[in-house]
């Protein structure tokens, strides 16, 4: 462990999801920041703090695939977990087959995947 | 021997020959009058070499054979020389003969006719006088030798050669005239003949009377003699003296006239006569010959005459043609001095200045200058003078465009050139000059030059883009607003040359060429939309064409044309296709694929946080010590989020609910109307032609506009689509619209495609015959016409293809 409270960005422009996964990572023992919209992430003074970062796809305004491209360029190495509700959305090929998740999806293979993010034992992509 | 056998002489002439020959022998006994010698007028001598002379000289063995023959015959009559003496005597004769006639031939040119001076005097001196000297000599040896009557060698030799001469003198020129008229006609006119009569008997009668025993007196046969010379030259003298001599040796042979005399002075008057009749002979001979050539000369004079005669008038003749082929020419000559001064105009030059050269004379000026500054155009003059002077001193040739003034007071531009003609040495005899009238061809000229340019004008100023391409479709024209859309030099040929290839837009490039190609070598109009780069690499959409022009025959000589910027207008089609597309979309409230992914979505969104919640309240609860404080609040999320999912699947079904809130009156004609609108491209792009067969004034019926255009939309795809496969029959989509009793509207759509194989299985969910759909298009239909109150059905028609139907029910205030 690197640290003993990782911090995790959730972007999502669904409220419901947003606290629902917000309560999950904190039973986890995860430092939860929320935001409603990529852009609210990337004008926050969170982008330099942040662990992990799981994002929702598709989202009015600057989506999922947009916001990690932005990040790749901002904070290189950054792990970003992205989750869709919209199945007709291939998954991307550079993806890791961990790191996309189909909505609804199982909790306990969201936390083990930030886990796996988190201790660096997956190579980053 | 073969040659002398092919050479020989026909037998007739030779026959005659022999016989002449014989007679000549006889002629010459008879006057054998000198007692003792046995010699006189030898006349074979002169048949002998006039023979030879004429014939060919390989036939001349069978002459000096048929000699032989005769003189031997002629031995035997009368001569009785012993035959050695006279075959030796023959031998000198035929010597004589063949020595004469060689000599005459080699000197005077053959055939000899003794028509000249030169021709008589080389016959007398070279028949008459050397060739006897042989036969003299052998004849005299040998009847020295053989002692016949006595002879000395001395004595017989100058009778002998005399005798021979005198008959060669006399003899051949008549021989020579008998061969050579032998076939010819007579030629006298009748007072030839009428002369020769009265020539012939004065002739008779002189020579009667000069045979009166008064030697001289012998002489004045020498005027008829001449006479006969002259008038009828060779021909008259020949026969002349063979009369004389015949009428001498008759005398003489009679015992009268002056040669005969007694026995002591015969010989004395033998030698007389012959020299009488070689000196008549020589003379008359003589004076033939002059007369002939006299006569030949005048004749050569007066034939000179004729052709100089002919001469002067031929050139009368093309000096006439040359003089109106100068003034007929349609070009306006002239000619100068090598001093430069005018010496000559044609007469059409003269009828154009209406003056002739003369008249512009002016003393105080040269003529040149004179009628420069007469008919030359003031704007002219100085630099034509400056000109025309100049090429006089150098010698150059002149050329020079310039205005004449007519008669009639008219300028008119003429083009000048002028030549100058020089002599042996160089030196420059006259100047010729031409000036042509160019005055309608620069006018011509200048009227299409204004032409073309108010042409190529229009041809700018057109507001479109204008271009030109040879059969071979090689770009040779563009017009100036097209030139600088393409940022072109339009003069530079090699640019546009090669200006086709990189100005049409990459994804088209190949397709314009593919219908240009097709185009050039077919002769279609083109007619093609691309885009075109402009100057600043921009592409642009153009709408071109193009046209052949073709000359009489019906080849193409060029290819015309035009193309013009619509840009705007595609951009401004696009635009309104993309919002017709949004507009269709957003009517067809998407299709049947996106509606169940966004059912899918709006489900998904509260289950995965459902799902999340659930674990996160499972792990509150699992904690140590569990937190009830979380692990509530997350249960109540999940009872709220678990709601939401039931409220998206109640509007879902509300979606196809029997309620009617969202329903209004509408006309079913203007919905098909807008639907066909909103399709129309869809339509035209699988080529299909909508038939309507709406019944008009038909009652507005209460329904949910966005659903039953949503079911017009998919009947009319499942119908194009169901007219994919045909191929040869026309795609017909028939639309009607109809009361359908008293309460109730019906519609129709019907197509030409394969049909339904299975018409009753088309409404079960999920059921498609089509590779690309869910199967859920005509059951939404009916849901959607049922939750109207209505029916919707299919069937297949009787020929070809299906027909879906639907029935709505009119509202209760329409129905009646």
């Amino acid at each position: 462990m690197l640290k003993l409270k990782s911090v995790v960005a959730i972007v999502d422009d669904d409220k419901r999801l947003l606290e629902s996964l917000e309560d999950l990572l904190e039973s986890a023992g995860h430092v939860v920041r929320t935001f409603a919209s990529a852009q609210a992430l990337l004008d926050s003074d969170a982008v330099p703090k942040i662990d992990c970062l799981i994002t929702d796809i598709g989202m009015p305004g600057v989506d999922g695939f947009e916001l990690q491209r932005v990040m790749r360029q901002r904070r290189p190495g950054l792990p970003v977990i992205m989750i869709t509700g919209r199945h007709e959305i291939a998954e991307p090929p550079q993806a890791k087959h961990d790191w996309f998740f189909r909505k609804p999806f199982d909790g306990r293979a969201l936390l083990a995947a930030i886990g796996a993010a988190l201790t660096g034992k997956e190579d980053r992509p | 021997m073969m040659r002398i056998w092919a050479h020989r002489p026909p037998l007739l002439h030779l026959g005659l020959f022999i016989a002449a020959y014989v007679l000549g022998c006889g002629f010459a006994q008879l006057l054998a009058i000198v007692p003792g010698t046995g010699i006189s007028i030898w006349p074979p001598s002169g048949l002998f070499i006039a023979t030879l002379v004429l014939a060919s000289r390989s036939s001349w063995p069978w002459w000096v054979l048929g000699g032989c023959l005769s003189e031997l015959f002629s031995n035997f009559l009368w001569f009785h020389s012993p035959l050695p003496a006279a075959f030796l005597i023959y031998v000198g004769n035929a010597l004589e003969a063949v020595a004469g006639a060689w000599l005459v031939n080699r000197t005077c040119k053959r055939p000899v006719r003794l028509e000249t001076l030169q021709e008589v005097l080389a016959f007398v001196v070279l028949a008459a006088g050397i060739a006897p000297i042989v036969s003299a000599t052998v004849g005299s040896a040998t009847l020295a030798w053989f002692g016949i009557q006595s002879q000395s060698f001395v004595t017989a030799w100058p009778l002998w050669w005399i005798g021979d001469a005198t008959g060669v003198l006399i003899v051949a020129p008549l021989a020579l005239v008998v061969f050579q008229n032998w076939r010819g006609k007579a030629q006298f006119s009748t007072a030839r003949w009428m002369e020769a009569c009265v020539l012939g008997l004065i002739f008779l009668g002189v020579a009667a009377l000069s045979m009166s025993g008064y030697l001289p007196f012998a002489y004045i046969i020498m005027p008829p003699l001449l006479w006969a010379a002259v008038r009828f030259e060779f021909k008259g003298a020949a026969v002349t003296l063979i009369l004389l001599a015949l009428i001498t040796a008759i005398f003489t042979v009679t015992g009268a006239g002056q040669f005969a005399g007694d026995p002591e002075s015969q010989k004395h008057k033998q030698i007389m006569l012959q020299l009488f009749l070689a000196i008549s002979a020589f003379s008359a001979l003589i004076v033939a010959a002059i007369s002939r050539q006299h006569h030949l000369a005048v004749l050569t004079l007066r034939q000179s005459e004729r052709s100089l005669r002919e001469l002067v008038e031929a050139l009368q003749h093309s000096e006439q043609q040359l003089s109106q082929f100068v003034n007929m020419v349609p070009v306006y000559l002239w000619r100068l001095t090598p001093e430069g001064e005018p010496n000559f105009f044609n007469k059409r030059l003269t009828d154009f200045f209406g003056l002739d050269i003369a008249d512009a004379d002016r003393p105080d000026k040269s003529r040149l200058a004179a009628i420069i500054g007469t008919v030359a155009h003031p704007d002219d003059a100085t630099s034509l003078g400056d000109a025309l002077n100049r090429c006089v001193v150098t010698g150059e040739s002149f050329s020079m465009k310039y205005r004449l003034r007519r008669a009639d007071g008219m300028y008119r531009w003429m083009e000048g050139s002028a030549e100058p003609m020089r002599d042996h040495g160089g030196r420059i005899v006259q100047w010729y000059g031409v000036s042509i009238d160019i005055d309608d061809r620069l006018h011509a000229e200048e009227a299409l030059r204004n032409r073309e340019r108010e042409l190529s004008l229009l041809v700018d100023m057109v507001p479109s883009h204008l271009w030109r391409v040879t059969p071979e479709g090689e770009l040779t024209l563009v017009n100036k607003r097209m030139a600088d859309f393409l940022g072109l030099d339009s003069g530079n040929k090699r640019q546009l040359e090669t200006v086709f290839d990189t100005i049409f837009h990459p994804d088209e490039a190949e397709a314009v060429w593919q219908v240009l190609r097709r185009c050039l070598r077919t002769g279609e109009t083109f007619s093609m939309n691309y885009r075109l780069r402009r100057a600043d690499g921009v592409y642009r959409w153009m709408s071109g064409r193009a046209d052949p022009l073709r000359d009489e025959s019906g080849r193409i000589v060029q290819w015309f044309g035009l193309c013009h910027d619509i840009d705007d207008r595609v951009h401004a089609e696009e635009a309104l296709r993309r919002a017709s597309d949004r507009l269709a979309q957003a009517t067809q409230a998407a299709s049947l694929a996106e509606l169940s992914a966004s059912i899918a979505h709006e489900v998904n969104q509260p289950l995965a946080a459902i799902v999340a919640n659930s674990h996160a309240c499972h792990r509150w609860l699992s904690a140590q010590p569990p937190n009830i404080e979380r692990a509530k609040i997350t249960a109540e999320r999940i009872t709220r989020d678990a709601n939401s999912a039931a409220d998206v699947v109640g509007r879902i079904r509300a979606l196809f609910s029997h309620t009617s809130h969202a329903r209004s009156p509408d006309d079913v004609n203007r919905l098909i109307g807008e639907v066909c609108r909103l399709m129309a491209d869809e339509i035209a792009a699988k080529d299909i032609r909508i038939q309507r067969d709406l019944e008009q004034d038909l009652p507005s019926v209460a329904l949910d506009r966005v659903q039953v255009q949503q079911v017009f939309v998919n009947l009319i795809r499942n119908g194009i689509e169901a007219m994919d496969s045909v191929e040869d029959d026309p795609r017909v989509l028939q639309i009607c619209s109809c009361r359908d009793g008293r309460d109730a509207i019906r519609v129709e759509v019907r197509d030409t495609g394969t049909g339904f194989r299975d018409p009753n299985r088309v409404f079960e969910p999920f059921f498609t015959t089509k590779q690309n759909g869910m199967g859920m298009g005509l059951a939404i239909c009916r849901s959607i016409i049922e939750s109207h109150g209505g029916r919707l059905w299919t069937t297949n028609n009787e020929t070809r293809g299906a027909t879906v139907a639907f029935r709505l029910p009119l509202a209760p205030s329409e129905a009646s």
